[in-house]
């Protein structure tokens, strides 16, 4: 047991003379933290709750029938794992769920407002590169091209090595996304370039089969109404369309499969582009079901006020065990703090995300542990009055409020464990850290106090029924 | 009326034999039904505001978009809900702190919404403010989940309160009796818990008793915290009835009530004491919370003193096992 403490306390403060020796903040993960055990660190982790950021679940729709759902889901979580990295999120995870139906993903993202979070993962965001075939229903002289329709190419952006962000190679004025296909892809492009640089040799760069055009989340569907819905599709895609780019072919094929796109790119679009282009496309559709932002400051306050609360918890609870309880309750309160260092250790360890939702929980937990010391006083006394010594009654009291101790914990403790499997993720977090207090409260209860109890009472001066606040029966 | 009919009888009552003398301190079996009555006074209006107004539901439970912004120009609430109308939405607002609103809406395009109110009210500190939205998918799901967790974490805490106690006189029945009358205590603070958040909710109107995951949270809670006190009173009994063997089991519940007293309370007070200080100075978001544990510890202590036992000894009458 003191090896147990003596282990949380080396966790804790090798860590935080770490921490303040570098100039590092005192939470979160840092650089190179002692004790490091393989890239395994130890800090405190913080739920969204209370470090602010944002939290997505997704709904998967649309499953391509046929297809190994699990496999599809897998899928979708690389493509958005890819996604968030190249966000430099500091921990984002992207989690499957929904069971055996393999439809849901949750996806947090720590310090990254909901909007920009939404904006990266709340569309599909397919690129998908036509070119133009003349069809003569196409009457509507609001079409960019009367007389003709896109088609869709086989090219998609899983055939592209990678997609970057940068200023235009040929002007250096503003900027474009580079992309290099892969060989199939370059064969595809290299032919689609010869046919529309034919065209715009004999015809000028102003005929439409000139043009390759690139799109986002253009559909077949779409493509079988242009005629009607042409004109508000053409549009860029901030002003509500689908169109990225439409450039002429007009300086030549390109064999290599290397080019750009050009779309009054700013930085930030041109960046965000690159990264749905270099992380394929999602292999299905999705909804959002549920999202949550917290501010980064809100989250502070919260940790602050609930730390602050805990505290002035603890330091009541302690004078009134000490008032109540004389030299017992000082030992109990000794015990209490070695618990609270222990069940903080035991967080980090695990390691346990805290949420507002898991502080209430520990700090739940804490009263639990005084209890049990309670039970133990309580029995003590009444030992002690029926004339015991005061070993034999440390003793008694001890073995006596175990089976209380035991089962109204066991309870406690099945009560959270069927919380942690069957409880709504926002009281996970609350039921873990409340079972781990309370397993790490009855060791408290039961060994360190009794310990305590039993070392102290060796000296002659700890025995004097003042200091026990029991009146000798 | 008694002296007339029974001359002489009360008067000359020998004294009590020893071993009852802490029974007359407070006789809790004998004055049950006023305990009883009690609970029921607290509990019914609490079960009638439930099944005619039901609960202020929290965004977990009723889907929608929760808005928690703060403007840092310090609007008035008016103001706010003056924007918030015209999005053409039921505005349902509510100040919390300086300059910051919890705004309630269904389903929208929060970051239309979040810019359309800054141009009409003001800039939003966006570190200061949290948004939620959830489908109401997830909404259901929340309520047959909890509903789903409580039922089998009951059933189970049956299942072991009637195996820690079949060794009592009486084998598994009693044991079933011992684990019914902690079960039945348990339903007691559950529904006074519900009952109270209902009033403070719909008839208050206050958003402090608005149900949401969190409270959902204290209410198990207090589920665990109400075994945990009737356990120690119950496990004192089961002590009792192999010590005291020459006592009724009427006396050895009291006995049994008064030994355990001290503790009940003195525990109870703890927890009370650090959930104040949650409820005082604790963050926003932990009020409710704290609020609901703190009915359901007190509602927990008092039930497994005055319910509890009361109830284990009238279904002993009912269904006697043993003495």
């Amino acid at each position: 047991m003191i090896g147990v403490l003596i282990f949380s306390l080396f966790v804790d403060g090798a860590g935080y003379v770490y921490r303040v020796v570098n100039h590092y903040p005192l939470t979160g993960s840092v650089p190179g933290l002692p004790p490091n055990f393989n890239g395994w660190q130890l800090y405190t982790h913080y739920g969204l709750d209370l470090k602010g950021g944002t939290d997505i679940q997704l709904q998967l729709t649309d499953f391509p029938p046929g297809q190994d759902r699990a496999s599809v889901q897998s899928r979708f979580i690389d493509v958005i794992q890819k996604r968030v990295n190249a966000l430099g999120v500091s921990e984002p995870t992207v989690q499957p769920g929904g069971g055996g139906n393999h439809d849901r993903v949750e996806v947090q993202l720590p310090g990254v407002g909901a909007p920009q979070a939404l904006q990266l993962l709340g569309r599909r965001d397919k690129l998908v590169v036509t070119k133009w075939v003349p069809d003569p229903s196409m009457t509507n002289t609001a079409l960019p091209f009367p007389g003709y329709k896109p088609q869709i190419t086989p090219l998609t952006s899983d055939m592209l090595t990678n997609a970057y962000a940068g200023l235009n190679p040929q002007t250096s004025v503003g900027w474009v996304v580079n992309f290099q296909y892969n060989s199939q892809g370059a064969g595809i492009f290299n032919q689609l370039t010869t046919d529309a640089y034919s065209v715009c040799q004999s015809q000028g760069p102003s005929a439409a089969q000139c043009h390759i055009t690139n799109w986002l989340d253009l559909t077949p569907d779409d493509i079988a109404q242009w005629n009607t819905r042409g004109p508000d599709l053409y549009r860029p895609v901030d002003a509500g369309g689908h169109l990225v780019s439409d450039p002429q072919i007009a300086n030549g094929p390109i064999p290599s499969g290397q080019g750009y796109i050009e779309g009054n790119f700013s930085q930030d679009t041109a960046k965000n582009l690159s990264i749905l282009l270099n992380s394929g496309s999602l292999p299905v559709n999705f909804s959002v079901l549920q999202s949550s932002q917290v501010g980064a400051s809100l989250g502070a306050q919260s940790i602050k006020l609930s730390v602050a609360a805990a505290l002035l918890g603890l330091c009541v609870v302690i004078v009134f065990m000490i008032a109540f309880y004389r030299l017992p309750g000082l030992l109990a309160s000794l015990a209490l703090l070695c618990y609270a260092g222990v069940a903080l250790a035991v967080f980090k360890m695990v390691p346990v995300t805290l949420t507002l939702a898991g502080l209430a929980g520990f700090i739940l937990s804490v009263g639990m542990a005084v209890d049990a010391n309670v039970l133990i006083f309580e029995r003590f006394k009444e030992e002690m009055r029926a004339g015991r010594t005061i070993g034999a009654a440390v003793d008694a009291a001890v073995r006596r409020a175990w089976p209380a101790i035991r089962d109204s914990n066991t309870s406690t403790l099945i009560t959270s464990l069927v919380l942690i499997f069957a409880a709504p993720i926002q009281v996970k977090g609350f039921a873990v850290t409340l079972a781990i207090g309370v397993v790490i409260s009855l060791v408290s209860a039961i060994i360190i106090t009794h310990n305590l109890l039993a070392i102290v009472l060796n000296f002659g001066w700890a025995r004097a029924s003042s200091l026990m606040g029991v009146a000798r029966g | 009326m008694a002296e007339l009919t029974r001359p002489g009888v009360a008067a000359d009552e020998p004294a009590r034999p020893a071993v009852e003398a802490p029974t007359r301190r407070l006789d809790v079996i004998g004055r049950r039904n006023i305990f009883f009555l009690i609970s029921l006074v607290i509990i019914i209006p609490g079960i009638i505001s439930m099944v005619m107004n039901g609960f202020q539901l929290g965004i977990d439970f009723a889907g929608g978009n929760e808005f928690f912004l703060t403007f840092q120009n310090n609007p008035t609430q008016k103001q706010v809900e003056a924007a918030v109308a015209s999005e053409g939405v039921t505005p349902l607002v509510q100040q919390s702190g300086q300059g910051s609103f919890i705004i309630k809406t269904p389903q929208l395009d929060p970051t239309k919404f979040q810019s359309d109110l800054t141009k009409k009210v003001g800039p939003i500190d966006g570190t200061k403010s949290s948004y939620q939205q959830v489908g109401a998918t997830i909404a259901g799901e929340t309520v047959t989940a909890a509903a789903l967790s409580i039922a089998v974490a009951s059933g189970l805490i049956l299942l072991y309160l009637a195996f820690r106690f079949r060794k009592v006189q009486g084998g598994w029945t009693a044991g079933f009796q011992f684990g019914g009358s902690a079960l039945l205590a348990l339903l007691h603070d559950v529904f006074l818990l519900c009952g109270i958040f209902s009033i403070l909710g719909t008839v208050f109107k206050l958003h402090i008793g608005e149900i949401d995951s969190l409270f959902l949270t204290a209410v198990l809670t207090v589920v665990g915290f109400s075994v945990h006190d009737t356990i120690v009173v119950f496990d004192r009994i089961r002590e009792n009835m192999i010590v005291s063997s020459r006592l009724t089991f009427e006396q050895v519940v009291n006995l049994s009530i008064m030994q355990t007293a001290a503790r009940s309370i003195i525990t109870s007070f703890t927890v009370v004491l650090v959930l104040l200080s949650l409820l005082l100075f604790g963050g926003d978001t932990l009020k409710g919370f704290a609020l609901a544990l703190l009915i359901g510890i007190v509602s927990g202590t008092y039930s497994s003193i005055f319910n509890a036992t009361p109830l284990l000894v009238v279904w002993r009458r009912l269904q006697p096992v043993g003495r």
